[in-house]
């Protein structure tokens, strides 16, 4: 079957009212979970899981993953409104999102992250379907020494993105690399800064860290605020559409994020965090006007949010082409698919076309509904902001508990989520930026396990790192990036960006 | 340990007798309220599956509702140790893996149970062998070309496992030191790694499930040199066991398993009845055949067997642990 065949098939499929039905609950489901802080897709996935086994399997794998594409959306409103990530991987549209909606320009910004995100999801479903192959090739290819170094380059490339003082920048990162150790060692089995809790096994739990982080303390950052006065203006559709050479800004960020957040993707093990923390680097290393960055910059929005839902789309090229889940969602998905009889693999394209093809029209109808939905929805998201205070925080501190419990039903991870608030909040007083503490540990744990991995498999041998091809390139690239750094800070008389600089 | 192993069966023994007047009576008192089911892993994983499976039938049976509680962590210890924070009033259950009844206290600190003296077992579920799969560029064909191979050069065969301890990790080392082999270990977080690396070429093989390996091996990317049962399995008849292959023991057995357990302090009558429903579950064929499509046997038995198999593995598992804390 050729792509128009299978395309052709697929949307006769999707269109199925029945499973048109599921598709739709899906995305809007999954829109809605992430636009609340702490609640994601894993949480939604949970929950619906037990319903699939009464459903056909075409109609539940659209339905799980409408949430899972859902909430790359939903995400960005609450990072764009409040400063509260909705999920981890839109920790990063705070960065610019919030102080464009502090302008008063919050439509402007959720405009932007919604277009970008359906830009994002429309070209990873042109990625998935022209190149899920050769993608699935390439992830093979991939082996430890390759993901270490591709790792450390996207460590170096991010490592000063924050924006302020680039050494608080660097201190955050490796307060983050150090807070990944913290578990079971993969090689060795020893347990590391655990302090005898089991719970610590498993190392910390992304999603306490992330909301305590910027949920919980700019919660505690807000109570020392007065309350807004008066009613924020009216929404008009003027003020929501960008200006037309802020559209044209956007244009670039969204391609390149879209590469980006498409190639890691359908990498096993990286995903949509790290594709919205690297693409927010990328955009602000090639920008002409680094110094925008953090100050609400189109470019910051529009990247990263192209970049997650694209990276959430292509995830499904490793589950559905080698049957091997890239993150834990995924594998909750083909876990769905199991139950239902059926072994995702290498030859799931030829066995069930209907499946692969389905799920692919599926993917396109779902975000032309998410964007339809969407940008109507933005005068009402917007008027969240008219919600006192005094309902508001609490009410999201409440959805954050709920949410960090969700994820692995551990009472543990909702007093951790109020210790990491706690001392989030110093940070913040201190202006040292959250993001970069997530980021080093996000990718912390990557680059450790693969490095070690990789000496282990090479017996030692560091040459491993030259001598496969990819893993080489990297090494270089990295090198690039760290001498073109040094230079510029000893020839070049770059303006020092100004210190005040929201992070 | 062992002594109150025995104190217990010894107990379980005499119960055993009296249970079939005590039921009535049990049968009214419990269960008064929906009984919770701790599953130590996530949603849609396999023993949360398994235990899902069984939910349905066991709620029919008892007239309340069962409900999976997820509880993931620690590789299936925290769905013990959770299920443990509960009252033993039989209406906290669980569901868990082998690992953390047989090798949890020998691999985490601070484990905060003891097997043999907190956990009153229900009985077995069902049991999974793991194959020996290599990549299909691999040399040898069959287990004696690949022990031959190792032979020859010792150490430079690599495998996979899900971390340190895992089943995968011990019966590697099981099947290495019954053949007298070396292997090289490399340990990764989860069974999507191994097949990755292994189809990338960058180790050689590794111990998984069959259903993890099938779908490759139908595409041409992976070989099955020998499954761990004694017997072949029905989910992949074709693969030879390895027991009794290229100096082998004939009774080389590595299983993972699944098992129905409760709190200690719960009533040996509601035990010895949730035993029965379970038995009673486990010979509908309609739940072996789901059991089955997910790479599971049942394996029904007694109370009393489980805590057999508990001890054996434990004793099994224990000394492979020695061997290779010994070499590192």
């Amino acid at each position: 079957m050729n792509t128009l065949d299978g395309l052709a098939h697929g949307l006769s499929v999707a269109l199925q009212p029945s499973i048109l039905v599921y598709s739709l609950f899906g995305a809007l489901l999954g829109t809605f979970v992430g636009v609340l802080p702490g609640i994601g897709a894993m949480a939604a996935i949970t929950l619906l899981l037990p319903i699939t086994y009464y459903i056909s399997s075409e109609a539940a794998l659209v339905m799980l993953a409408g949430v899972y594409y859902g909430a790359q959306y939903g995400g960005a409103v609450a990072s764009i409104l409040l400063r509260l990530p909705g999920t981890p991987q839109s920790a990063v549209t705070t960065l610019d999102g919030y102080p464009l909606a502090q302008q008063g320009r919050a439509g402007v910004a959720l405009f932007t992250s919604m277009i970008s995100s359906f830009c994002g999801s429309i070209l990873g479903i042109v990625i998935l379907v022209l190149l899920a192959g050769w993608l699935a090739e390439v992830a093979t290819m991939f082996g430890a020494a390759e993901y270490a170094a591709m790792m450390i380059m996207g460590l170096v490339a991010a490592a000063t993105v924050g924006g302020g003082a680039p050494s608080k920048s660097l201190a955050m990162v490796v307060v983050g690399l150090i807070l990944g150790c913290v578990g079971t060692d993969v090689n060795s089995g020893a347990q590391r800064f655990t302090f005898g809790q089991t719970q610590l096994l498993d190392g910390i739990n992304l999603v306490a860290l992330a909301m305590g982080l910027f949920g919980v303390a700019e919660v505690i950052a807000n109570i020392t605020k007065a309350d807004r006065h008066g009613p924020p203006d009216r929404i008009t559709l003027r003020q929501l559409l960008p200006q037309r050479n802020e559209l044209r800004r956007m244009v670039a960020p969204i391609a390149r994020g879209t590469t980006l957040g498409g190639f890691f993707g359908a990498l096993p093990g990286t995903g949509s965090t790290i594709s919205s923390f690297l693409s927010y680097a990328m955009e602000r290393r090639v920008s002409r006007k680094p110094e925008s960055f953090g100050k609400g910059a189109i470019e910051g929005i529009a990247g990263p949010e192209a970049a997650n839902n694209s990276a959430a789309i292509t995830a499904f090229v490793p589950t559905l082409t080698l049957g091997i889940p890239g993150d834990p969602i995924m594998a909750l998905m083909l876990g769905a698919l199991v139950i239902h009889g059926i072994q995702p693999g290498p030859m799931m394209l030829e066995a069930r076309p209907d499946m692969f093809w389905g799920l692919v029209a599926s993917f396109g109808i779902g975000n032309l509904f998410l964007l339809i939905l969407n940008l109507p929805l933005i005068g009402i998201w917007v008027s969240m902001l008219r919600i006192p205070f005094r309902w508001l925080y609490p009410a999201i501190i409440v959805f954050i508990c709920l949410g960090v419990y969700s994820v692995r039903g551990a009472t543990f991870d909702i007093v951790m989520v109020a210790g990491i608030g706690a001392v989030g909040y110093l940070l913040a007083l201190a202006s040292f930026s959250p993001a970069m503490l997530l980021l080093g540990f996000v990718l912390g744990p990557l680059i450790e396990t693969n490095l070690r991995r990789a000496m282990l498999i090479s017996r030692g041998d560091p040459m491993v790192f030259i001598e496969r091809p990819i893993a080489c390139l990297f090494v270089v690239a990295t090198t690039g990036l760290i001498l073109f750094a040094t230079c510029k800070a000893i020839f070049g008389s770059r303006p020092q960006p100004k210190d005040e600089a929201t992070s | 340990m062992l002594r109150n192993y025995s104190r217990r069966s010894l107990l379980a023994v005499t119960t055993a007798g009296l249970s079939f007047l005590a039921m009535p009576v049990a049968a009214q008192d419990w269960p008064t309220a929906p009984v919770h089911l701790f599953v130590g892993f996530p949603a849609g994983s396999s023993p949360d599956t398994i235990a899902r499976i069984i939910a349905e039938p066991l709620s029919a049976a008892l007239g309340q509702p069962v409900v999976v509680e997820n509880k993931p962590g620690a590789g299936g210890v925290i769905g013990v140790q959770q299920m443990l924070a509960q009252k033993g009033t039989g209406h906290s259950l669980g569901i868990t893996i082998n690992g953390p009844l047989t090798t949890a206290p020998r691999l985490i600190d601070d484990l905060g149970y003891d097997p043999a003296n907190d956990i009153a077992p229900v009985g077995l579920i069902a049991t999974s062998p793991l194959v020996l799969a290599v990549g299909a560029d691999y040399p040898a064909d069959d287990a004696t070309a690949f022990i031959e191979d190792a032979r020859e050069n010792p150490g430079d065969i690599s495998y996979g496992s899900v971390g340190q301890g895992s089943g995968a990790h011990l019966t590697a080392e099981l099947f290495a030191s019954e053949a007298g082999i070396e292997l090289f270990h490399i340990p990764f977080q989860s069974y999507a790694e191994v097949t990755t690396s292994i189809l990338g070429g960058e180790i050689d093989g590794g111990f998984m499930a069959p259903s993890a390996a099938l779908p490759h091996v139908e595409a041409g990317k992976m070989k099955m040199l020998g499954i761990t049962s004694a017997e072949p399995f029905a989910q992949v008849p074709d693969v030879p066991v390895l027991a009794g292959q290229a100096g082998l023991p004939e009774d080389f057995r590595a299983e993972l398993w699944n098992a129905f357990i409760a709190p200690a302090e719960t009533d040996d009558a509601t035990i010895q009845m949730l035993n029965a429903e379970l038995i009673e579950i486990l010979g509908d064929s309609e739940v072996q055949k789901k059991l089955l499509a997910i790479g599971w046997q049942t394996a029904p038995g007694t109370p009393d067997d489980l805590s057999a198999r508990i001890a054996q593995d434990t004793a099994m598992w224990g000394e492979v642990i020695d061997k290779t804390e010994a070499e590192d």
